[in-house]
Formats: structure tokens, sequence, C-alpha cells
């Protein structure tokens, strides 16, 4: 605790767990005991029990706990002020002394530049937003490609994707930018998390001689994530800084929020552990992300190395986002950088729910006073 | 409180009838002239008279223990009742082909075949596979207990589920509740002189073992919900398991909806050398649960709960969600947090209308039962469907079953009974949950169709922080009732208990300790009189004491008013918006020597309205007391008479006028609470020290005493931030060593503050006393 964090002062007794009690072999209820046959440090219950393997250590002595007048998570720790910020500039350094490979550290950079940018480019110009519209299957539209299909075709995919892209209509409703929100996020981390799944792969294969390299790179993701995480942590803080506008920040620092816990929600399914009732479900995600990871690999191959990186990314996390629109909503294809700069999925809240809303009211009239059309409305002008 | 696990004493008439029966069965009789003087035999006769008039029942042709589920099956189909004779009504049809969808039908032979060759059984059924309501039915056909006259007992660790599985199995026999099928639960027995199969608390069968300790009127006792281990379950196992040996012919199932069933079947094998006693396991009608974990740890639990659930709203599609939270405020306050929200949400944007119902065990009734209303209809047709959100304790985690859940949020926190025999503290904190617990909860988003699950905590955190299994809850009490309970039931070596789990040895010296203090046990361990007598009040036996020894102090009836107050939830309302006029409507009951005494004038006042015509109800509203809880007090006060006058306790008073009044009944409080006292520690302080104990603590904010007394006894110790006792009321030091003398003798003191005013206390006393002897 710091000297700026609240002091809890409580006064104790001299024997708060008033082991003068326990320790003294007078008093009624020892004695009665003993005359029953009981010896300290022995259960009580029948002699030789067959389920007396299954007591637990609440048998010997009462349970104990711990106090919890906080609303504080499960697992969350109080940060003490002892936690070190500020090392993304330093990131660098610390990577080559962890040994890593000056690829691997470059691409950190370039992670962390285009978080920033696109972090930057949200904040100063909004998003824009589209609606997804189909895959381009030579001359027909379809809701996803061949599973089998040919480099060719999905080098075109990526072509139509993209003019779609601009050929779609702009809207900015609000239940719009959410999506968008979404959309970009999932640009953002997508990268961590086909790293992530790298990893996983990686584990499964090691054996496998023609994953060695790959094995060998990705044994250091984890590390690499940790800092990747970091970096946008910290980013993440300044952009709260910096939007010292009430209603602009608040309105995106609730949003990212809840984008937050959605990215959160998905991520999570990747790893879920019912093992009872979700396995089936769980079995057919897998098979169907090895499957996909297998096409990757092969279109990596084929593809000449200089135009399959950028489009490939995007092709994937397409595919990607069907694949869960379809297998699950929670899963809506959000994936968000790490915000909330001290360790928590929820970030810090500088301003109260009910304020959240009222700046959203206030946004709201700003709207319709830019509208003339509401204007007249509201002026009851009949034009 | 009131503990619902606790039941009246059973009437001396019923005492009468169980010993009949048992020299029946000694003498090997089967339908001879006791027959006609056994109650609950007095069917066999009518069903003699039936036959008569030519009603011929089915079940004549089968033959105890060897009927098969065909044979069953045939006597449910034909057209006249088997059990009463009369014609079928309209819907038994209809409600005998959706009891033969349920899982469990369809295992009904191998259940019958299971039953015949084993004594005990244990039977794992998922919830939703219909084993409380179908099991006792198939025992029923099996035992046919109109033939023995004995009972088929199933127990439930709540009374509400008692009294509504009862209601709904006599619907699906097509008889009267009450008449074949009854239910019996603390203060209220609905069964007659033709109960077959009785639905009960698991606390009022212990009740009734006190009095006939080898259950003899029963061929069957099913043990239901056995999972959640009630101390009353756990007491009622280990009874078991030993009238197992003694009585061949009673038939035992343990019935349990989680995996943990071979703890059941390896405590259940007889003898150490017998194999472990059989399982029936049947699948329940369950779907697949995404489970969803946090990356990182939660700053604020109730902040991510409110939002997930604004988030599921937003964007799953159709599905109730289901969000656990631990207490009444929290809950309220999350209520209140969503339902702005998505009004804003609502406003703003397309998003579906919610309704938010809060669950919790002290809500009214009528209020509970707003969480089976169906969701509301989108805003207009064709828009987003509504949804509805119930945010609640753990109550919904086992016992309530919601229909319609898709979403469960978790924040992985409950509210837990805690006891510490060292500090003598029983206290409800919030501390996590269990991993078995987890998965219930999990488990109740996929009763309907596959569902989702969102945790609000790392995976890790699940693995490394949650224990395996909730401790049951004879690990987590006081146990100075269940010990007197036990004594009462004649368990004399307490040592070699076969618990399931054996309580720690500290918790059961401290209640072997208090009892004898109290005079409910003797210095050999035996069962005083006096402990004989409170073992038949459902009541602590500190409270059951007071009671029985405030005759001595001329005002049983202000301590009987004053002992139902305290075993029903607080009587005060102090609502958030309106403290200050809350607090001044507490102030004019207030009595400056405590709280004990303001409850008593609260109560008096109450009962002044009710004789005097008022809308008793505007009037509680108006002077914030619970009207509800007042008058539950008032239902607790009427049993607690009755069993006061079967066993002689006076009912006096002391006249109003007399200035003794107040003080005759702090004397006796004293009787009853002289181990709950604390002494201020010096003159100016605020702080108390408990005596004995020594913990410091301080009289909890909500007290009526305005000015400090030094000595002081207290209703409770609340663990918070600080330490408190509560309901406190002022006592004079004189009188414990007057009334306790055994207690508060000096020797055994260590030294202290306590100890010193204590001894020159003893030594003004006798100082007084030469006095008065020279003269």
């Amino acid at each position: 605790m710091g000297l700026a964090g609240a002091k809890n002062k409580r006064r104790l007794g001299n024997d708060p767990n008033n082991t003068k009690w326990s320790r003294n072999t007078e008093t009624f209820g020892q004695k009665l005991l003993r005359s029953q046959g009981w010896e300290p440090g022995q259960y009580l219950g029948a002699q030789g029990a067959a389920h007396a393997e299954s007591y637990t250590e609440a048998s010997t002595s009462h349970i104990r706990v711990t106090l919890k007048d906080d609303t504080l998570g499960l697992g969350a720790k109080r940060n003490n002020g002892d936690e070190c910020t500020g090392l993304n500039a330093f990131q660098h350094l610390l990577g080559r002394l962890n040994g890593k490979s000056e690829d691997v550290l470059a691409a950190e950079e370039k992670k962390r530049e285009d978080t920033k940018l696109s972090l930057y480019v949200e904040r100063k110009l909004g998003r824009i937003n589209f609606v997804r519209g189909g895959w381009l299957v030579g001359d027909t539209l379809k809701e996803e490609p061949k599973a089998d299909a040919p480099d060719v075709k999905s080098e075109s995919d990526d072509e139509e994707e993209e003019s779609t892209e601009a050929a779609e209509p702009v809207e900015t409703t609000a239940t719009e930018e959410k999506k968008s929100s979404k959309k970009r996020k999932a640009d953002d981390k997508d990268e961590e998390k086909a790293a992530r799944k790298k990893e996983k792969k990686s584990k499964r294969r090691k054996t496998d001689p023609d994953e060695g390299d790959d094995a060998e790179t990705d044994s250091e993701d984890p590390k690499d994530k940790k800092k990747d995480k970091k970096s946008k942590k910290r980013k993440t803080t300044e952009s709260t800084d910096e939007n010292a506008d009430p209603t602009e920040s608040s309105k995106s620092s609730k949003k990212s929020k809840k984008d937050k816990e959605r990215q959160s929600a998905e991520e999570s399914s990747e790893d879920v552990t019912d093992a009872n009732s979700a396995e089936d479900a769980k079995k057919a995600k897998k098979e169907k992300k090895k499957e996909k990871k297998e096409k990757k690999e092969k279109r990596k191959k084929d593809k000449s190395p200089s135009d399959s990186g950028a489009e490939d990314k995007k092709e994937k996390k397409r595919r990607k986002k069907e694949k869960e629109a379809s297998e699950s909503t929670a899963a809506s294809g959000v994936s968000t950088p790490t915000e909330g700069g001290s360790g928590y999925s929820t970030p810090t809240v500088t301003t109260n729910t009910r304020y959240l809303a009222r700046s959203r009211f206030i946004a709201q009239k700003k709207m319709a006073f830019a509208d003339t059309a509401a204007l007249n409305q509201i002026f009851m002008i009949k034009s | 409180m009131a503990d619902p696990s606790k039941g009246t004493k059973r009437s001396s008439v019923d005492g009468d009838a169980q010993d009949s029966k048992r020299l029946k069965t000694k003498g090997g009789d089967s339908n001879g002239k006791m027959a006609e003087s056994n109650p609950y035999l007095a069917h066999l006769n009518e069903d003699n008279n039936n036959n008569q008039n030519g009603f011929d029942s089915p079940l004549d042709k089968l033959e105890r223990h060897k009927t098969t589920s065909q044979q069953a099956a045939a006597c449910e189909d034909s057209d006249l009742n088997p059990w009463t004779g009369n014609p079928h009504s309209q819907s038994y049809f209809k409600i005998l082909k959706t009891r033969r969808d349920l899982p469990v039908s369809k295992q009904r032979e191998e259940f019958l075949a299971m039953y015949h060759s084993t004594q005990i059984l244990v039977f794992v059924g998922e919830t939703g596979s219909g084993k409380t309501t179908q099991i006792p039915q198939y025992v029923l056909y099996d035992e046919l207990p109109h033939l023995t006259g004995k009972l088929i007992a199933c127990t439930q660790p709540r009374r509400v589920a008692a009294m509504s599985v009862a209601q709904r199995v006599a619907n699906e026999l097509d008889v009267q509740l009450g008449e074949e099928v009854g239910y019996s639960i603390r203060f209220e027995n609905r069964t007659g002189p033709k109960t077959l199969l009785k639905y009960m608390t698991d606390g009022q069968l212990l009740r009734e073992a006190m009095h006939d300790p080898d259950m003899t009127r029963y061929s069957c006792i099913i043990l239901d919900e056995a999972h959640e281990r009630t101390l009353a379950t756990d007491i009622l196992m280990a009874l078991l398991k030993e009238i197992a040996q003694r009585r061949s012919d009673l038939k035992i199932i343990v019935m349990s909806a989680t995996l943990d069933a071979q703890k059941f079947q390896t405590y259940f094998s007889l003898k150490k050398e017998d194999p472990p006693a059989p399982l029936l396991a049947v699948p329940g009608r369950t779907h697949p649960v995404e489970i969803f974990y946090t990356p990182e740890p939660e700053r604020d639990y109730v902040e991510a709960a409110v939002r997930t659930v604004l988030q599921i709203h937003a964007v799953e599609p159709e599905g109730d969600i289901l969000l656990f939270l631990t207490g009444e405020e929290e809950i309220e306050d999350a209520c209140r947090r969503i339902s702005l929200e998505v009004d804003d949400m609502v406003r703003e944007s397309d998003a579906g209308p919610m309704a938010i119902y809060p669950l919790y065990g002290t809500l009214p009734p009528h209020q509970q039962q707003k969480i089976f209303d169906k969701a509301p209809e989108p805003l207009r047709k064709g828009g987003r469907p509504g949804r509805k959100c119930i945010v609640a304790t753990n109550i919904a985690e086992t016992s309530l079953t919601i229909d319609g859940i898709v979403y469960v949020v978790d924040p992985g926190f409950s509210k837990q009974k805690i006891y510490n025999p060292r500090s003598r503290v029983e206290s409800l904190l919030v501390s996590p949950i269990s991993k078995a617990s987890a998965q219930q909860r999990a488990g109740r988003a996929g009763r309907t169709r596959p569902g989702k699950c969102f945790r609000l905590y790392t995976e890790k955190a699940f693995k490394k922080e949650l224990i395996e299994q909730t401790y049951p809850e004879i690990l987590r009490s006081n146990l100075s009732n269940t010990i007197l309970e036990l004594k009462k039931l004649g368990i004399e070596d307490l040592v070699h208990f076969d618990f399931m789990d054996p309580p720690a040895p500290e918790t059961m010296m401290r209640a072997l300790e208090e009892l004898n203090y109290l005079s409910c046990l003797d210095d050999d361990g035996g069962l005083t009189h006096l402990g004989s007598l409170a073992s038949e009040f459902p009541l602590d036996p500190a409270l059951a004491v007071m009671l029985i020894s405030s005759p001595e102090f001329f005002c049983s009836n202000e301590i009987l008013s004053i002992t139902s107050l305290l075993s029903v939830p607080q009587i005060w309302i102090r609502p958030n918006n309106n403290r200050k006029r809350a607090d001044e409507m507490k102030a004019q009951f207030a009595h400056p020597d405590g709280d004990h005494l303001t409850l008593l004038n609260a109560y008096h006042a109450y009962k002044g309205a009710e004789q005097s015509g008022e809308d008793t109800k505007r009037w509680c509203h108006e002077h914030f007391l619970s009207f509800r809880h007042l008058q539950s007090a008032d239902n607790v006060r009427a049993q607690l008479k009755r069993i006061m006058e079967t066993h002689d306790i006076e009912l006096v008073s002391t006249p109003f006028q007399n200035k003794d009044y107040y003080t005759n009944i702090r004397r006796a409080l004293v009787a009853g609470f002289f181990m709950q006292v604390a002494m201020r520690e010096s003159s100016n302080s605020k702080v108390y020290k408990t005596v004995k104990d020594d913990q410091l603590v301080m009289i909890h904010p909500s007290t009526v005493v305005q000015s400090p007394y030094d000595w002081v006894v207290y209703n409770e110790f609340v663990l918070t931030t600080k330490q408190y006792v509560r309901t406190v009321t002022n006592i004079r030091p004189e009188w414990l060593l007057e009334i306790a003398p055994v207690y508060y003798d000096i020797d055994t003191f260590e030294k202290g503050e306590i100890k010193s005013a204590l001894t020159r206390l003893t030594e003004k006393v006798k100082r007084r006393q030469a006095i008065k002897g020279g003269r």
C-alpha cells in the first residue's frame, strides 16, 4: 500500500485466534472427547472407515477464510503501486537481452506501431463501417469460399473483397459503429491470435520434422505476447489521458470496454475446458481450425512471399470471422488490443455509468442539431 | 434465525401409534387386531371394505418386492385409480404420458431389479431427470405400503421443495394432497391416516427419529438432494447407516445430482469389507454449455457482471440470463444499474426489452414467484425479442429450476456460513465458490438448449483458487444444536459417530462445552433433564434454555416474544433513501436499556395496532417495520407457545407497573446468554472485550443504546471490517455471578481487566452481605 492508499486501521486483541482456549486441555469438551478415546491430532468419526480417505482438512481444524470486503474479482490482486509501468520504450532492448532474434523484434515493433497508428486514426477520424457482402467465387457470390478452392481463386477473392469493401455504402449509426470497431479490433488482434494458435499447434506437433522451424520461432511466442500486451496497455493509458473531452472519451471507452469483454469471451472460447458438456463443440472447432491452418500453410508455400503476408492475413481473418459467426455469436469476431493499464480486463472507469448514459444523450442532441430535417421536426416547421 | 430444518415435536398420539406398531412387527402379526388401533393401518380396513364393495384393485395381483415395470405400468394404465378406486380424472393420462417421457422412466425395470437386490442404493440423476417425483412412485408401486402399513419417506433440504413436490406427485397419482400423498415440514403437517408416501424436510425426519430411533414407521427412506449435504442430511445418513444394520427390512435410497456419487457409495458399504453400495445413474436432459473465461482477472466483479449482462443483451440471440451475486444489497444494486443501462439501450438503439428480477432468500414469496414470468414481448411486432435477467444468490444454483435460462454469468463468489470455534463466531462471509459449484452454475445454462456460461475469472484462477467441493454444512456450523439432537437420539460415543465428513475436533469440543455450561449436559456428558427439554424446541440451545428458565424470572411471556423475534430476520427496515425517517421511527420504540427490549416494545406496539383494528400492513409500513417478519415471528411464537404448554412451562408476566418489569427480562436474558457478554475496556472507550474469549468488539451502529454501559449481553457477533456485536442489552455484572456461577467462576479467568473487575465485584457483594448479616 502506498501512502495514498486507504488506511485500514484495526486493533487486534492480544490473542485474536484465542489459542489460549485451544491449548487448554482442561476444557470440558476436550476432557469428554479424550475420555471417549480421542487423541489430539486425530479425526473424529468411525475408526477405519472406508470413506476416511475422502476427509478434507476441514475435518482436522476449522475452515479458515480471508475476510473479503471489496469487490475485487476472483484471482485479482490489489495494485500495491509496486508494478512497473512505462517499459514500452525499452521493449526492444529488453527483447534483445532476452535473446530474441532481430526479426522477431522487428515484427513486434511493427505490431506496436500498427496498433498505435490504428488507435490514432480511430480517435482522430473515426471509422467507416462496412457490411459483409459474401465472397465472389468466379461469377457468383457465395457465403463462404469452397474449402478446396485453388490459389487463383483465393487471390481473386481478396481483390474482390477489397473492392466490395470500398463499394459498400457508408453508415454511421450508433449500432453500426460498434460493428466497425469490432472489425478494426479484429485487425489489430489478429496477429496476436494467429501467433497464439500457432503456439498451440506447435506444442502439439513438436515432433513433426516439417514443422521444426516453425516450432522454434513459436516457442518464443508467449513472451512476445506478454510484451505486446504490455505495450498496448500503455498505449491505451496514454490514449485515455489524451481524451480529455468527457463526451468523446467516455463514449469510446465504454464501447471499447464492451468490445473488450466480448473479445475476452471469444478468446476464452478457444480454450473451453468444460469437458463433459462442450466437448463435441470443441472437437468440431478444433478440427476446423486444423483444417484452416493446413490450408493456410499450403497457400503460403505456393504464393510468392512478397504478397502472401498481408493478403493472407486478411483472408484468414475473414474466414475466421465467418466461422465464428456461424458457430457462436459471443465470438462475433471481435477482438481488441488489450486495454486497461492495470492488468485487469475491464479498463479503469473514470466516469460512472450514469454519466456515460448522459453523455450519450448529449451526443445525440448534438447530432440532432446538425441535422436540418430533425431540427425542422423539433421546431415543427413544415417544409 | 429460524432454522427451517428443525421441526416441531411430534404429538404424543403419534408416539403411541409408533409404539403399538413396533409391538406389532415384533409379534410378526401381519394383519391382526393392531391394525384397528393403528391410525396408519386404518386404510387396511377400508381396503377390505372396498373389496367387498366390488372395487378390485390391480394392486392386489402384485407381490411385494417382486413387481416388474410392466405390472406397475399396467396398474397405472387401469381405468380406476389403483390407490383410491375412483375413476381417473381427465388430466391423469395426459400427465402419465409426460411422466413416461422422462429419462428416468426408461430405467424403471433396471431400477426395480437393483432395488430388489440391495438394501442401500445410490441413485444419481442430473437435474431434469425426474428423479424426485418418479423414484418415490416407483417405490410406491413396489413397496405396496397399504399392505404393510409402513410409509415411504422422501426428504428434501427445503420446505418449499417438500411442499411443491408433494403437490406435484399427488397430481400425478391423481389423489388428494394430504391423503395418500402428503408432506410434513416444520410447523405444518399435511398427512393423514391414509398417507402412503410422505415428503418431508430432512430436519423433520430427524425430529421424528428422536422419538422413534429405529424409524419403524417407514419401510423405505429416500434421501433426496444428498449432494447438498445439509446438516440434517449428514446426520440422517449416519443414523440410517446404523439403523440399516439393525433393520434389514428398511430400504434406503440416496439420491444425488452430482458426480460425487462415489463418496456416497463407499460410505454406504455397511461393513468395511463389503463392496460399495450399488449405483444407478440416469442421464439428465441437459444440453452442452460453452464456458468462457476472462483473459485477465476482474478489478470489480459486480461492475464486470453488469457489463457482461448488458453485452449479452446487446449481441447474443434470444435466451434468458442468470447472474449469480452474493447478497441482497449487491443484487439490488446490480439490478438498479442494469435496468438503468437497459433503459438507455432501448431508447437509443434497437435493443429488445429486458425484465430484471432479483432473487434472494429474504425476498417475499410473491416477488420470488416473479422469476417464473415469461420474458417480455418484443417492443413492437417483429422487433428484437425481449428477455429476462435473474440476479440471484446461490439459491438458484441447485434448488430452483428456471426454464429458459441460456446464459449464466458467474463471478465466482457466494456468501457462505463459516464457524470459528475459537472465537465462537458464526458468520456469513463472501468467499470463492468451489469447482463443483461453478460447474453446477454453468449447468443451469443448458436446461432448455445449448447455452453459455461466462465466468468472470481466468481459467487459471478456476484451476488454482477454487477448492474441489463445497464444504458440507457440518464443517461450517456451530454444532451445539446438532450435538444436543444426537444426544437426544441416544448417541453416546460422539467421537466415533460415523460422520461422512467428521467435524473438526475443536468445533465438537466447543459445542460440548457450551452445552455443559448451559446445563444441558452433565459433567459425564449425559443429557440432563434441561437438555432433554431444550432439544424439544427447534431453537439454538441458548435460546431454548433462556425460554425454559424464564418462568423463574416471572417473564416467560415476554421472553417468548423476544425469542420469536430473534428467530426471524431483522424486523427493522432501513431503506437507503429514507434512513433518517426510519431511525426516527425506531427511536419511538427505543428502550434505553437495550435492543432486546426495543424489539419487545415494537412487537407490543404491533400487537396493539392489531388489536385496535388498524391496518397492520400500513401501520408497519409507516413505522418502518417488516410486516412479513413480524407475522412470521407471531407464527413462531404460537408454535413455541404450544411446545411450552405441552411441557408444562408456565407462561407468566410481571405486571407492567412493577418497576422490575424490564429488570426481570434483562435477568432472564442473562440466563441464556451469559456466554455472550462483553465488558467495556475502559471508562471512555468504545471498545468492548468479550468475556473469556477476549475478542475486541464494538457495538453495532444499529443499536439504540445511547449511553455506553460497562457490561452488555449480545445476541450476535458480526464480522465485517470491524468486529461488531449486534442486538445488545445492558446488564449488571452481579447478575452474572448470581445466575451463572459456574461460568463466572473467577478462578477460571485469565489475568486481565475482566478478572479484576469480577474480583472487585465479588468483594463488594461479600461486604454488602456481611453488612446485612451484621445487622
